[in-house]
Order: C-alpha cells, then sequence, then structure tokens
C-alpha cells in the first residue's frame, strides 16, 4: 500500500514538473513549426539563436544589473533580431526549391551561432535571473516550483499571444496565406519575402521567451544547452505535426511529463531512448503528428 | 652635384638599415628556441579548461624567457616558444593533433589534452614500450596537465601526467571528515554518467573512500561496494540517483536525494550540472551535514554559475593560492586571460618540470637533434622522482607515469573557495 501512494506520489510530481518545465519545449516546438509551417524548411538554428538572445540578455543583467523582465525582454529583441538576421543569410537567397541548401545553411549557423557564444563565454556556465525562484508552493505531498510556474505562465501568455497575431491582424492572415499557398498569396498582393521575414521576428521573439525562460528555470545559461534544446525542440515539432501550433504545444508537455516519468521509473541512461522509441512511435503509426488525420502511406 | 649628394646620403641610409636589418635577423637565427605544443578544448562547450591551460602556460613561458631562458646541453641559452591547438573535447581531434604535432612540428614535448576521454584515445597511439621495434606507435613525450580520471599515464611509455591524484585526496579528505563530524554516518549521492571523469571518480573512487572511513550508503546500503578503488561500482551508480552533463532539469534526483535523508551528499559532476543540482537541492530546501564535489568543480566557473547555492561544498584541490607563488600564477593567469585552478596550474609546474629536464638531460634543441632530444626528454620525464608543485613537493609515481600532488580542502565561503583543512 505504502508503495503505491509513493509512486502515485512521485509520479504525479514528475508529472507536474515536467510539464511546467515541459512549456519550454512547446515555445521552442513553436518556433520550428512557424517557420517550416510558412516556409516548408527547417530552421535548424532556432534553439541556439533563441538562447543566444537569453545570452544578449544576460549582457543587460551582467553589466547594468538589470532588473530580470528588462533581461528578459532584451532576449527577446535580441532573438527577434538573430532571426533576422538567419533569415537574410540562410533562407532569403537560397533558391526556394533548394530546401537541402537551406537545411545545411542553417545547420552551419547553428553550430556559428554556438561557437560565437562559447568564445564570448568561454563556454563557463552564467547565472541567468529568474523570478520567483526561492518560491515552493506545498499542496500536500505536492511541491510546485514558483519560478517554473511562472514559466509555464509566461509560455502560456506568449502562446495566446502568438494565437492572437496569427488569426486576429493582418500580419497573422498574410503569413497563413503564404504558407497555404504562397503564389496565390504573392498574386493578392502580399509581399512574401516581407511576410517570411516578419515570421522570422515574430519566431525569433518567441524564441527570446523560450531562451529567457529556460535559462530562467535552470538559474543558468551554458552553450551546453544548445543541443539538447535543438534535439527536445524536433522531437516536439515532429510529435506535434510539422507545421501544427496546438500540436507542438501538446507534444511540449507531453516530452517533458514522459521525460520525467522515464527517468524516474527507468533512471537517466535509458530516458532519452524511451523519448526517441516515442518518436519513432509517431514517425510510424501517426507521420503527421498529434492532431493529425490518417495519414497516407508509400 | 646636390642632388648627388643627396641619392649618396640616401643609399649610404639605407645601406645601414639594411645591415642592421641582416645583423638584426642572423642574430634572431642564432637564437636558439625551444618549441613546445599545447593542446585542449578552446572550442565546445568545456573551452575555459582550454583557455585557462594556454593562459597559465604561456604565463610560465613568459616567465621562464624574461629570467633568461634555459641552459641548453652546449651551454647555450633558448627561449621557448609555444604553439597551442584546438582538441576540443573530441578523440579523432586529439588524436589528429598528436599525430600533427609529433610528426610535422618541432615540438619537443607535447602537453595536453583537456579530457580524460581524448587522453585514453590519444595516448593509445603512443608506442605502449619504450625501444619496442614492433610498436610502430607514436615516439613522442607527452606531459599531461588537465585530463584527470584515474590511471591514464601508463597506457604508454612515452605519456606522463602531472594531475591531482583522486584517490589518495578523496581518502584524506573522508578521513578528516570523519574527525570532523563524527556524527555524519550516511551518504547518498549522484553524477553525470556520461562524462567519464565525473562518474569513474564517483563510483570507482569517491565511494569506496567514503565507505573506508565509516560512511553508508543510506537504508539497506549497497553490500557489493567495498573500501578498495571501484569494488562495486556498478551496483553504487544503479543505486545513485545520476544526470547527464547536459540535463536542465533536475527535480526527479533532487527528490531522490531528499528522500534518501543522508547526513552526506555526494555531487560528483562538472560546474554546470553542478550548479543545476544545487540549485535545485536548495529550491527543495536540502540541507545536508557535509556536501562534496567533483575535483573539477573546485575552479571559478562553479562561483560564476551558483556560488550561493554551492555555499558549504567542500573539493580537495591541487591548487589553491595559499603561498606567494601560487598567488602570482594566480595573477598572471588572469593577466594572461584564463584563471589557474586545480587543472590548469598543473601547467605552470609542467613547464617549470620541462626547464628542469632539458637543463639536467643536456637537451640541445636543435633541428638536427630533434629525434635524440624528444628520447632524452622521455628518459628525463621517467627518472624524475619529485618535482616542484605550487603547494610543495610533488612525488613521481613513475612506473605508471602519475604524480602525487599535493592538496587542501577548499570550502565554498561567501563566493569563495576558502581553504578549510591543510593535510600536507
Amino acid at each position: 500500500m505504502d508503495d503505491i501512494v509513493f509512486y502515485t506520489v512521485e509520479i504525479t510530481q514528475s508529472i507536474i514538473d515536467g510539464v511546467l518545465f515541459g512549456s519550454t519545449y512547446s515555445l521552442i516546438g513553436i518556433g520550428f513549426t512557424l517557420i517550416f509551417g510558412a516556409m516548408h524548411k527547417l530552421n535548424m538554428t532556432y534553439a541556439a539563436a533563441s538562447l543566444a538572445g537569453a545570452y544578449i540578455g544576460l549582457v543587460f543583467f551582467t553589466l547594468f544589473d538589470a532588473p530580470a523582465m528588462l533581461v528578459f525582454l532584451a532576449a527577446i529583441v535580441g532573438s527577434a533580431g538573430i532571426g533576422l538576421i538567419v533569415y537574410y543569410i540562410c533562407f532569403r537567397y537560397i533558391p526556394v526549391e533548394n530546401h537541402l541548401a537551406a537545411l545545411m545553411a542553417s545547420v552551419g549557423a547553428l553550430f556559428f551561432i554556438d561557437e560565437i557564444v562559447i568564445h564570448a563565454t568561454n563556454a563557463s556556465p552564467l547565472t541567468f535571473p529568474a523570478l520567483f525562484d526561492d518560491v515552493m508552493l506545498e499542496l500536500g505531498p505536492f511541491g510546485i516550483r514558483g519560478d517554473l510556474l511562472f514559466v509555464f505562465a509566461v509560455s502560456l501568455i506568449s502562446m495566446a499571444a502568438l494565437w492572437y497575431l496569427l488569426y486576429r491582424t493582418r500580419l497573422g492572415l498574410a503569413t497563413r496565406a503564404v504558407s497555404q499557398q504562397g503564389i496565390a498569396a504573392q498574386l493578392c498582393g502580399i509581399d512574401v519575402h516581407r511576410t517570411n521575414g516578419a515570421t522570422f521576428v515574430v519566431a525569433g521573439m518567441l524564441g527570446g521567451v523560450a531562451g529567457s525562460m529556460i535559462g530562467a528555470s535552470v538559474g543558468i545559461l551554458s552553450p551546453l544547452l544548445t543541443l539538447p534544446i535543438t534535439i527536445k525542440g524536433l522531437i516536439v515539432t515532429v510529435i506535434g505535426g510539422l507545421g501544427s501550433i496546438p500540436g507542438a504545444i501538446v507534444a511540449g508537455f507531453l516530452v517533458g511529463a514522459l521525460e520525467n516519468i522515464f527517468l524516474f521509473v527507468r533512471g537517466v541512461n535509458e530516458r532519452d531512448m524511451y523519448i526517441m522509441l516515442l518518436l519513432f512511435v509517431f514517425l510510424v503509426f501517426r507521420p503527421h503528428g498529434i492532431f493529425s488525420r490518417r495519414a497516407e502511406r508509400d | 652635384m646636390r642632388r648627388s649628394r643627396l641619392s649618396i646620403s640616401l643609399l649610404a641610409g639605407a645601406a645601414v638599415v639594411i645591415g642592421t636589418l641582416v645583423v638584426a635577423k642572423s642574430a634572431i637565427a642564432s637564437e636558439r628556441v625551444v618549441h613546445l605544443a599545447g593542446w585542449g578544448a578552446k572550442s565546445g562547450p568545456l573551452r575555459s579548461f582550454g583557455v585557462n591551460s594556454e593562459a597559465v602556460l604561456k604565463a610560465a613561458i613568459k616567465s621562464v624567457n624574461d629570467a633568461g631562458g634555459i641552459k641548453m646541453g652546449d651551454g647555450a641559452m633558448a627561449k621557448i616558444s609555444l604553439d597551442y591547438y584546438d582538441s576540443a573535447c573530441n578523440a579523432e581531434q586529439g588524436i589528429a593533433v598528436a599525430r600533427k604535432v609529433a610528426s610535422e612540428t618541432g615540438a619537443l614535448v607535447g602537453m595536453g589534452p583537456t579530457c580524460s576521454g581524448v587522453a585514453a584515445a590519444m595516448f593509445g597511439i603512443f608506442q605502449k614500450k619504450v625501444g619496442d621495434a614492433g610498436d610502430s606507435g607514436l615516439q613522442f613525450p607527452i606531459l599531461t596537465d588537465t585530463a584527470v580520471r584515474n590511471g591514464l599515464a601508463k597506457i604508454s611509455q612515452w605519456t606522463f601526467r602531472n594531475t591531482p591524484n583522486e584517490p589518495d585526496m578523496y581518502d584524506k579528505l573522508f578521513a578528516w571528515l570523519r574527525k570532523t563530524h563524527p556524527d555524519a554516518k550516511t551518504m547518498y549521492g549522484g553524477t553525470e554518467t556520461d562524462q567519464g571523469h565525473s562518474k569513474g571518480t564517483y563510483a570507482k573512487v569517491i565511494l569506496q573512500a567514503a565507505k573506508r572511513h565509516g560512511f553508508t550508503w543510506v537504508g539497506d546500503g549497497i553490500p557489493e561496494l567495498g573500501t578498495k578503488i571501484a569494488v562495486g561500482w556498478k551496483e553504487a551508480l544503479d543505486k545513485s540517483s545520476n544526470w547527464l552533463l547536459a540535463d536542465t532539469n533536475f527535480s526527479v534526483q533532487a527528490r531522490a536525494f531528499k528522500r534518501a535523508k543522508a547526513d552526506m551528499l555526494v555531487v560528483s559532476a562538472h560546474p554546470f550540472t553542478t550548479c543545476g543540482m544545487l540549485k535545485e537541492l536548495k529550491r527543495q530546501r536540502i540541507k545536508p551535514k557535509i556536501l562534496v564535489g567533483l575535483t573539477s568543480s573546485s575552479s571559478d566557473e562553479t562561483l560564476k554559475g551558483c556560488a550561493k547555492q554551492a555555499e558549504g561544498m567542500i573539493i580537495p584541490t591541487s591548487f589553491a593560492p595559499i603561498n606567494d607563488t601560487a598567488m602570482m600564477v594566480a595573477k598572471l593567469a588572469q593577466k594572461e586571460g584564463g584563471s589557474a585552478d586545480l587543472h590548469s596550474a598543473a601547467a605552470w609546474e609542467n613547464i617549470i618540470i620541462i626547464k628542469q629536464v632539458i637543463e639536467e638531460q643536456g637537451i640541445m634543441g636543435k633541428p638536427e637533434t630533434l629525434k635524440t632530444d624528444r628520447e632524452k626528454m622521455r628518459a628525463g620525464l621517467a627518472n624524475l622522482e619529485t618535482t616542484a608543485g605550487l603547494l610543495g613537493q610533488v612525488k613521481r609515481v613513475q612506473e605508471e607515469g602519475e604524480a602525487l600532488k599535493p592538496f587542501v580542502f577548499v570550502q565554498a565561503m561567501a563566493g569563495e573557495w576558502k581553504v578549510v583543512h591543510d593535510p600536507r
């Protein structure tokens, strides 16, 4: 009986922590999926640019002892700027049909951005400001971290803001038009390049939120974060369905929660194996993601 | 007439300038230079280790050169030059650099690499036994400053290390902790399982040393865990709560630490995840009587990342600025853009060792004597019984090519590493 109570409490706690932290995976996944939805191309730099944005915010914290909210804001602006640069370097002038060239350009940019951060910081872990990091809400046997709750709330607000932008503004209408039928959108007078550039900026802003929320929830920033966050973002994007924003949101929570459950039940050496297995299961049985209809097969 | 005088003056001036340049060039050419090569992680997430080693090497070389240089076998004085290569933390890159330095440069000796995994792979391409005609491995002496995993230098007779001896350090640490904390009985811990040094030292060295001095694993314990190095390491790892180097969420592991209610917690990891784990322990309000860390975390990186949360953590280290020379090295390293810690400070000692061996072995430092000079350097390194360390005399364990370095125990206090015990 004690064992059942123990496992129930621990697994529930693992799910709570996982879902809260998984909201950052959702944000990264949304960024990947937003750009894929608009251009049908994968921007591999996305997580690196998000974390680089967080490092830009950290400059304000280190040099001017800026408050956390200003640091987050600087991260959002920085990441949006990096997003625009990445668009011009890796996508704008590469022929539309050459998907591999754009993919490889963005892979190159990923490592380039990462090395810039490494050289600028000597790869030292640096303290990143967090809000409510000393708050722990205790509900019976469960504990909820105040900083993770804040991260979760900010992530939800960002997702709501993105939804508003996509479905209630002219830019959102243009973005959706370009993503659905680029040529038709162009014939309707929409500037496709400008819209794509704006999509990179919006995705970059979201990345800035993600980068700073990852920094805030971990409490430190390190270039070590780039590759795992990139991989998690891609997994979330695929499980959620490429191009599906609701899918990325749910997949982020799902991956965060399952990761913690596998860690608790099977240990760290097997945890990632099960997440990869989950990805494999989705690719085989539900290749278009969580909210897809029946997929056609070869 | 005036014009021709001007021309003659100009020509004479030019001749004087050219003459001076030629004389200066020949003087430079005749100045003996001992070429050294270093390599470590200058790119990738462990860049700080390479930066620190290079900074200390440069500071040490500058100090030797400023003092007149090295006396060579024929009595001539030579200056030291250094080429530092980036081997990242990548075994293939480390092997490629070692091959290049040994075959394409005039380097007398190599110093590096950063990562134990790279060292283990790289040392494997060196000739195992000196003079073995059937072994065509590299015949080039290496003196390592950073890669610290236990027992690597014995892979080849050409490879030597001046790195801390962790079994000795942790044995003395737990002996001291036993005396100072007689009420502390139980222990629990975890490590980064994808990092050879963190994992190996935790499961094969730290836990056995702790058990040797009367600390027992919480609950039913680990019956297989012995008091000798590596005994019961697999079972100990299974019972620990572990993570990976790039992990970001430590809530599950910290809850396991909390449940354990151990008197002593061991966090055997590099600075990034040490900080991640310590922050989570603090959030979950876990306060052990004793908190022990990995040698590699007794660095500036840990304090930059989580000075507040590291408060109280105790680590044995072979470097601390506790005497005039060590303080000077720390300052000079900073001037060169790095910091001196237990890994990089060994680079200073290595330059002093190399100078000593060159002078004792009568090494010539000429291109035509390179092969002989390398053999003499290896023989000289193998013959050393003691060397001068920053914290005192370093004993050489020559059957293994390793060092027994003096060390102290430091504790994180108010954003600094303070020496809490000096067992020298």
